[in-house]
């Protein structure tokens, strides 16, 4: 009897000590906080360089097709999972070769998944590293990387390098292309 | 105007909690019948987040379907991966090469890790400490900058391929996470200063809600959960898979260290045991990346001869089991996927009769319970 | 007050008060005057510190608060409350119309209430009333009347579990909170908050805190049941954001909403200032008596004013620095836990320092070599405990600082001083 008295007394002042330690310790971690660096990026406006920029090679942003080689073999489109990606290819009445008429990539639809651009055997369907695509048009999201003329496909020759754009520039090309403006050149101008 | 539904005048009061609530950890909802502040019952009722998972998987051909078991459980997408291609290399016999499994393992042990920091921070962020949880979403943040050097994304990853990984192992990332294990495992440190030695928080969670050993194994409990209940059970070490049986790592089962075995404390604590028994295999495993392919090679069309398998990896949350049909076609006939929160929401039922109001919050925190894992 | 006025008005205008008629329209409108500048103390004391404890906030959890409005964020507050003032009346059909836009004003006239006993300076106080304490914890017992009709009158279950639950907290941490302050008011023999603050001295060793291990654990009994009365983590159950939606405001928006808060935030000022009132020495500058302050005059008199309010100031902002940094320390306590830990463990232990004070004071003379010694050796141990805490957050800060470096190529030293 008078054990587990003395076994209650103990837990209780027990009980007092421990909830007294602990919280100097949380307090101890949480002021020495106060001196240590936040991890804060003041995104968009207040970092260094622009942010597509500090993105890796291999980052997964919106798609972006360099007409100028793809072969128009369509493994981009049959390898898309939900089918965002349309593509047509004609022939040219007088000489014959293909032509790109459409390529269309419903970025709305995209998941980023990235088995397009592995299926792709030149690297013409890539990602770039912009993510920025908040629209209030939900027709602007359709890209159309060919927008006029159809274009011929790109047959790759032998040991000769084929001409490439820069990462993004196709992308920033087919935006210039949207019906409506997109809103941030609106308030920004082109970036 | 309305009239309200008559309410059965017995005392008991009927409060929705959910679908939209801040502490259910997705859109579930649960139907509360207490009595002034004690339950006595509380009803899961989900189905909110089902967006068909299974059924696109019957018309998705079998690498299409890789980023849709991302989505199974967006925090720990990498073993939800990990399920799916070993289903379908099973049935294709195919070998991964040695390189590819130890990328995947890698891959999964920093995805354990990244799920184990948002369990264990949204719990003491549903209890009222709000700065743990920021801390381990910075931690986090480095997580998700390694894999996004990995595959390019930072939550959804789609870095499985059947065969093998998408990607090489790039250079320079192991220096990088190396540096990050030592400034991360003191930070596991002082974490547990802050938070998990704090007297109040054991008591919030400690005997609340315990479930006996024998129970967790009837319900079909599995991983972190299972194992704070004391048994020590993990795929990893049970059903060997992919590299695990060449890592030395211990297992954390729950000890009843500061109540009973298998209290919510126990859950919380084995989850931070498992993070530094994750750092522990992360370490033997960037020590020893081995030479060779990435991916084995397969044709750009899976077509997958007829048959059925099963294939569970150990999730963070669970086991994430695939079950697998085919018929020689290049889609599946059936994919049922198996996850480790559909079995633990349905222990929110029995476990919290007699518990208060506020428990409740605990309980469904400790099973870490994730609604799109429930609802595929 | 009363003084104050007589002392302006012989100040400045070099009459008498006395010989005047009508002297109370007077002194009445004084104390409007004064009133109304302790309620824009309030408000400008309740506004700015949100933006500080969301800076604070922010630091603890390592990133930074607001900072956009206004340089460094500083008129952020502004932004929040033209905000609220813009918002839709909402007042759900089913409550009780008339209850639910009482509640509110009931909650702000529980809380400013308190504000009319406050020192701030040496004669700086809008009503020195002789029964100061018992004033301050019967008018904030209003609040409870306040949060209840809420609940109530919102007809909706989660305010009804919030409203009862602050009840009975509140109720019930107004036991140990009075029995702690009693202590103190033993060994001033008064329960006016002046009184108190007089009977204290400038230096730390005067402060009641360390007279005797009593005072010591009173204080902390006394700042735990504070947390609790003003709805503060870890006692904040009644408005748990993540189990209960917001409690007994949930359905309160706008304006109304902001009111509840206002009262919540001008809380953290009074229970602080009640706390350094009674127990650490007030407003009193170290080395200058109370006496001296009195008998001066003039240049020296206003100068004492505003020292002793710069002291008080001070040492307040230290315990809102404190109440802030636990809010974002320690996970809330459930219904049960608090009403226990109230119960078993600080009524106790609060009678149990009455009485330890009770005998002291009889056993031991103010000014005797008993009363000196425990005075040196409780200074000693508290600043022993500072010194362990400043130790143990170096220690925090070293066991990152090196790992920091090389994984990120920045230096982990960021002070509070330096601003984004």
């Amino acid at each position: 009897m008078v054990s587990t008295v003395q076994a209650a007394v103990g837990q209780y002042f027990k009980n007092i000590s421990n909830a007294v330690t602990s919280t100097f310790e949380g307090m101890a971690v949480t002021m020495s906080w106060m001196f240590r660096r936040p991890m804060t990026i003041q995104y968009p406006d207040k970092i260094e360089k622009p942010i597509e920029e500090t993105l890796p090679d291999c980052y997964r942003g919106v798609l972006e097709v360099d007409t100028g080689i793809c072969t128009g073999c369509m493994a981009c489109q049959k390898a898309c999972p939900i089918g965002c990606i349309r593509i047509k290819v004609g022939k040219n009445a007088e000489t014959a070769e293909r032509m790109l008429e459409r390529f269309d990539i419903y970025v709305a639809r995209c998941m980023f998944c990235g088995l397009c651009s592995e299926a792709c055997p030149t690297g013409a369907i890539h990602h770039t590293s912009h993510f920025e695509i908040a629209n209030d048009k939900l027709e602007n999201l359709l890209l159309r990387y060919v927008p006029a003329n159809p274009t011929p496909v790109y047959k790759p020759k032998k040991d000769v390098e084929p001409v490439t754009q820069p990462r993004g520039q196709a992308y920033l090309a087919a935006r210039k292309h949207c019906t409506h403006a997109w809103r941030k050149e609106e308030r920004h101008g082109d970036r | 105007m309305l009239e309200p539904k008559a309410q059965p005048a017995d005392g008991v009061l009927r409060i929705n909690m959910g679908p939209q609530h801040p502490a259910t950890h997705g859109v579930i909802s649960f139907m509360v019948e207490t009595d002034g502040e004690i339950m006595r019952k509380a009803t899961p009722d989900v189905g909110f987040l089902h967006r068909g998972v299974e059924k696109m998987a019957e018309i998705t051909s079998y690498p299409g379907f890789m980023p849709y078991t991302d989505r199974v459980d967006y925090l720990a997408s990498m073993f939800a991966n990990h399920g799916y291609a070993m289903a379908v290399e099973r049935l294709l016999a195919l070998e991964v090469p040695r390189k590819a499994q130890y990328l995947r393992v890698i891959a999964d042990e920093l995805n354990r890790i990244a799920s184990h920091l948002v369990a264990t921070g949204t719990m003491a962020m549903d209890l009222g400490a709000f700065t743990p949880f920021t801390h381990w979403i910075r931690e986090r943040e480095s997580i998700n900058d390694f894999m996004e050097l990995i595959c390019g994304a930072r939550l959804t990853y789609n870095y499985l391929r059947v065969g093998g990984v998408c990607a090489d192992w790039p250079v320079g990332l192991t220096e990088k996470i190396l540096l990050w294990l030592d400034h991360f495992e003191p930070i596991i440190d002082e974490f547990n200063r802050l938070i998990t030695g704090n007297e109040i928080f054991i008591n919030r969670l400690a005997n609340v809600a315990v479930i006996p050993g024998a129970m967790a194994v009837d319900w079909a409990l599995s991983g972190p959960n299972l194992r704070a209940s004391g048994v020590p059970f993990d795929l990893r070490r049970c059903q060997p898979y992919s590299v695990y049986p060449e890592l030395q790592f211990d297992l954390a089962v729950g000890t009843g260290s500061r109540g009973t075995v298998g209290d919510c404390y126990d859950r919380f604590w084995v989850r931070i045991v498992e993070m530094r028994e994750s750092c522990r295999m992360l370490r033997q495993l960037l020590a020893g990346i081995p030479e060779g392919d990435f991916k084995a090679k397969v044709g750009r069309t899976i077509k997958v001869p007829a048959g059925e398998v099963y294939s569970a990896v150990e999730s963070a949350r669970g086991e994430i089991g695939y079950y697998l049909v085919a018929d020689g076609t290049d889609r599946p006939v059936r994919v049922k996927i198996r996850t480790g929160s559909f079995t633990a929401v349905a222990l929110v039922e029995p476990i919290s009769r007699g518990l208060m109001l506020a428990d409740l919050v605990a309980v469904i925190g400790s099973l870490d319970i994730v609604a799109p894992e429930i609802d595929r | 007050m009363k003084a104050l006025a007589d002392i302006l008005v012989v100040q400045l205008l070099g009459q008498d008060p006395g010989s005047w008629p009508f002297t109370w329209v007077v002194y009445a409108a004084v104390m409007l005057v004064g009133g109304a500048l302790a309620m824009t103390f309030v408000a400008l004391f309740a506004g700015p510190v949100t933006v500080v404890e969301r800076r604070v906030a922010g630091r603890m959890m390592s990133r930074i608060g607001p900072n956009r409005v206004g340089p460094q964020g500083v008129i952020q507050w502004l932004a929040d409350g033209l905000k609220c003032f813009l918002k839709e009346d909402l007042i759900p059909d089913e409550a009780d119309h008339p209850l639910f836009r009482l509640a509110p004003y009931l909650v702000f006239a529980g809380m400013f209430g308190t504000f009319v006993v406050l020192p701030f300076g040496a004669h700086l106080v809008a009503a020195d009333l002789n029964v100061g304490v018992l004033y301050l914890f019967a008018i904030s017992s209003i609040v409870v009347v306040g949060i209840l009709a809420a609940g109530w009158s919102s007809n909706s279950k989660w305010g009804l579990f919030g409203a009862f639950r602050a009840a009975a907290q509140i109720i019930s941490y107004e036991v140990p909170s009075a029995l702690s302050v009693l202590t103190v008011v033993l060994f001033a023999g008064t329960l006016s908050l002046q009184g108190l603050i007089r009977e204290q001295g400038g230096m730390p060793w005067d402060w009641f805190i360390f007279r005797t291990p009593f005072t010591f654990a009173a204080f902390f009994l006394f700042f735990t049941s504070a947390l609790a009365e003003g709805n503060r983590t870890p006692f904040d159950l009644p408005e748990a954001e993540s189990e209960l939606v917001a409690g007994y405001h949930t359905e309160y928006s706008g304006m109304r909403f902001l009111f509840f808060l206002f009262a919540e935030w001008a809380n953290l000022w009074i229970m602080s200032a009640v706390a350094v009132a009674c127990f650490l020495g007030g407003w009193n500058i170290p080395g200058v008596s109370p006496a001296t302050i009195d008998a001066s005059q003039g240049l020296a008199f206003w100068s004492f004013q505003a020292i002793s309010f710069a002291v008080f100031a001070a040492k307040t902002s230290v315990l809102v620095f404190v109440v802030i940094q636990l809010r974002w320390t320690l996970p809330r306590l459930r219904v049960d836990q608090l009403l226990e830990m109230c119960w078993k463990y600080l009524v106790p232990l609060s009678f149990a320092c009455l009485l330890g004070v009770l005998v002291w004071a009889w056993a031991v003379t103010a000014g005797s070599a008993v009363d000196l010694a425990m005075r040196l050796i409780m200074t000693c141990l508290g600043v022993a405990a500072l010194v362990a805490y400043a130790r143990r957050v170096r220690f925090n800060y070293v066991a990152d600082k090196d790992n920091y470096l090389k994984m990120t190529g920045k230096e982990l030293w960021y002070p509070p001083y330096r601003l984004p």
